[in-house]
């Protein structure tokens, strides 16, 4: 990987795209693709450890949202594009079930039949051994599905290996303060990295900083785009041996989801109800914390335990989940998907500050939606 | 009812947090009128590990523990009131089930000022409870109670539409003891119940426990066409012997009495096939299994040694 210093000449680049997430980063190759010379500054040591790493590993195959169409149907449209582009990252040696909650759902079985009949993912009936691993009280049907994971070190690796490919440089250990209009009608980014300061001055500045979003803007005096942010939790478990090659997700409402994670050859338990351990949001009316700050200062105690008892409710077969270690993350929305479970793409150029451009990702197969907004934008 | 919520809260926080490590409180709200979304709303940013579950209507306190219940997730689940139980017990009590792996019922030690045919009415309802149901609802028993995740699992598995507790905790088994307390009373409202709304619950619990009051109805019926039986054959009697019958008497006698007898047998059988009818819907577990364990004979004692003492010819 070529990493070149910050003492290269000032504003000889057309974009900078700011973190090396899974976003920035194919950010970074699309616009390489339209004939800009890019920059990646990355705060880490390496390209997606962050939220890039620290999530389900889902590849999202629209099954995932039966109460938003239009995440539903993208997700579906996008599923086999990720999975065909990123072939060498997929997990897809697994068997995968969904299954529906009697009480406490937010969709019934045939509501979630007909959802993905209208956005054609296939269900199918699920063999007996598995369909008895469920409490007949709670659970209303199981359905088998077609979803795969991804495996975060490898997608980084390719990633990575892209970049240097495209000759796009990332500059480690960077992190990008705030930015302004220059002088000379272009933008001026500042920069920092280990004590020394620079700034460089591109034509572009691509925001994909996810929960950090808001730190440049703060810097910069720019309004705040409105985010929620949760401190999160994934367990890391051995799941029982039963269960060593499935993945089960449990709709719609206060229940849980364990996916293979394949980067530590562990499944992830995730429960909706506590997986989130605390919220806030970024508003104008309060003072700043950056959100990475906040989650280096919290106390983050496992709730494995509340997790792996709510499940064994449905799953009786749980009890047997032995605790590894925690992902802890801070994962943010917007807003909008308080209400619908939605996880569009925030893709937001600055009103106050043109050449200054948002973008957040829900889900890393989302990506395919990008281009054709990168591309309106670039040739406008 | 909403300003008693944190006085409880704080109650049961300081019950638990030096003794546990692993907690949860479920507050079940039964689609009440006043203040409570509000309040919970302020008492869940300042206490942890609280859950709201606010029912879409009023159901009546028993449904709403079953909600609770059912979605509980511990090793041992303690059901109490906000009006009245007091909270300082639950580490004791929870000792006690963990020892017994039951369930633990409290019984008030304050009795109620009943009137006498009030008393009177109860001590008839609780004899025959005991005797022809086999069941002992112990006086003045409450809902509050600990049960262990055995008992809480079995009771989830009852799918009755009336819910009772107090029935329930008596039919699935387990280790069933009672322990005493004082109520205390947080709000200033007692909750007296009247006479009436106690014998509703009275024929409610009876009725929901068993056919038996099926079975004695279809005696009954079978003890009346006997009668009538007998009846009939006084009619021949009278009919074959006596001189001077009235006009008509005999077959309007005879008529009344047959269709009496065939009627009462009719509804002695029905009575049964209703009460056969009533386990089935019920759809009650058999049984809930109580323990499970298996031999344990170690290897080395059944194996003394490789040794043959025989050897034969042919094998």
């Amino acid at each position: 990987m070529s990493a070149s210093s910050p003492s290269s000449p000032s504003s000889s680049w057309d974009a900078i795209v700011v973190g090396g997430g899974f976003f920035g980063a194919s950010i970074a190759l699309l616009l390489r693709e339209q004939g800009l010379s890019v920059l990646v500054v990355e705060r880490g040591k390496e390209l997606m450890t962050r939220a890039s790493y620290n999530n389900q590993a889902r590849v999202h195959g629209g099954y995932h949202y039966p109460r938003s169409l239009m995440t539903a149907i993208r997700s579906r449209i996008n599923f086999p594009r990720f999975a065909a582009e990123y072939a060498t990252c997929i997990h897809s040696d697994f068997e995968k079930y969904y299954a529906v909650g009697k009480t406490g759902s937010k969709v019934s079985a045939r509501q979630f039949v007909s959802f993905m009949q209208r956005i054609g993912a296939p269900l199918d009936k699920p063999p007996a051994h598995i369909t008895k691993l469920f409490n007949p009280n709670l659970i209303e049907a199981v359905f088998t599905a077609r979803e795969y994971a991804f495996d975060a070190t490898k997608l980084a690796a390719l990633t990575a290996c892209r970049l240097h490919e495209a000759k796009v440089p990332v500059w480690f250990e960077t992190e990008a303060d705030a930015v302004r209009r220059a002088p000379s009608g272009r933008l001026a980014l500042d920069l920092h990295q280990k004590g020394s300061r620079e700034t460089q001055e591109p034509r572009w500045v691509f925001n994909c900083t996810y929960s950090q979003i808001n730190r440049i803007n703060v810097n910069s005096c720019l309004p705040i785009v409105p985010l929620r942010h949760e401190l999160t939790e994934l367990a890391l478990v051995e799941p029982p041996p039963v269960l060593a090659n499935v993945g089960i997700t449990v709709m719609c409402g206060p229940f849980f989801s364990l996916m293979p994670f394949p980067a530590r050859r562990l499944h992830t338990l995730s429960h909706v109800r506590y997986t989130p351990h605390c919220a806030w949001a970024d508003e104008s009316d309060s003072p700043y914390t950056p959100p990475f700050e906040r989650f280096d200062g919290m106390e983050k105690k496992t709730a494995f335990h509340y997790m792996v008892r709510d499940s064994m409710r449905l799953m009786p077969c749980l009890s047997e989940c032995v605790y590894k270690d925690s992902l802890w993350e801070v994962k943010t929305t917007l807003p909008l998907s308080d209400t619908d479970d939605g996880r569009p793409i925030l893709f937001r150029p600055s009103e106050e500050l043109p050449g200054l451009v948002h973008v957040m990702g829900g889900k890393i197969d989302n990506i395919y939606d990008l281009p054709q907004e990168l591309e309106a934008l670039i040739n406008r | 009812m909403a300003g008693i919520l944190e006085p409880f809260l704080e109650d049961v926080v300081r019950a638990l947090e030096p003794n546990y490590k692993f907690y949860e409180i479920i507050l079940i709200d039964d689609g009440s009128s006043d203040s409570t979304p509000a309040v919970v709303e302020q008492l869940l940013k300042r206490f942890q590990r609280v859950r709201y579950l606010r029912l879409s209507r009023h159901f009546g306190s028993e449904v709403a523990i079953s909600a609770g219940l059912d979605s509980s997730i511990g090793d041992f689940t303690v059901v109490a009131s906000p009006e009245s139980d007091p909270c300082g017990m639950i580490p004791d009590l929870v000792t006690a089930v963990r020892r017994s792996g039951g369930i633990l019922t409290g019984v008030t030690t304050g009795r109620k000022n009943r009137s006498l045919p009030a008393r009177l009415a109860a001590s008839a309802f609780h004899t025959y409870c005991r005797r022809y149901l086999g069941l002992d609802f112990k006086e003045n028993s409450t809902d509050f109670r600990v049960l262990s995740r055995q008992a809480v699992n079995a009771i989830t598995q009852i799918k009755d539409r009336r819910r009772h507790l107090r029935l329930f905790t008596n039919t699935v088994g387990y280790d069933l003891q009672y322990f005493e307390y004082t109520p205390i009373q947080r709000s200033g409202a007692s909750t007296r119940t009247g006479f009436f709304k106690e014998a509703n619950q009275a024929i409610d619990l009876v009725i929901a426990s068993s056919p038996h009051p099926l079975r004695f109805a279809s005696r009954l019926g079978l003890i009346a066409s006997m009668l009538n039986a007998f009846y009939i054959a006084y009619i021949v009697g009278v009919y074959l012997f006596k001189a001077h019958v009235a006009e008509g008497w005999v077959t309007t006698s005879m008529s009344i009495s047959v269709m009496f007898f065939f009627l009462f047998v009719l509804l002695a059988i029905l009575c049964e096939y209703v009460g056969r009818l009533l386990e089935e819907v019920q759809g009650r577990p058999l049984y809930f299994i109580g323990q499970e364990k298996n031999s344990s004979v170690l290897l080395e004692h059944q194996v003394k040694g490789n040794v043959v003492n025989v050897s034969t010819e042919r094998v």
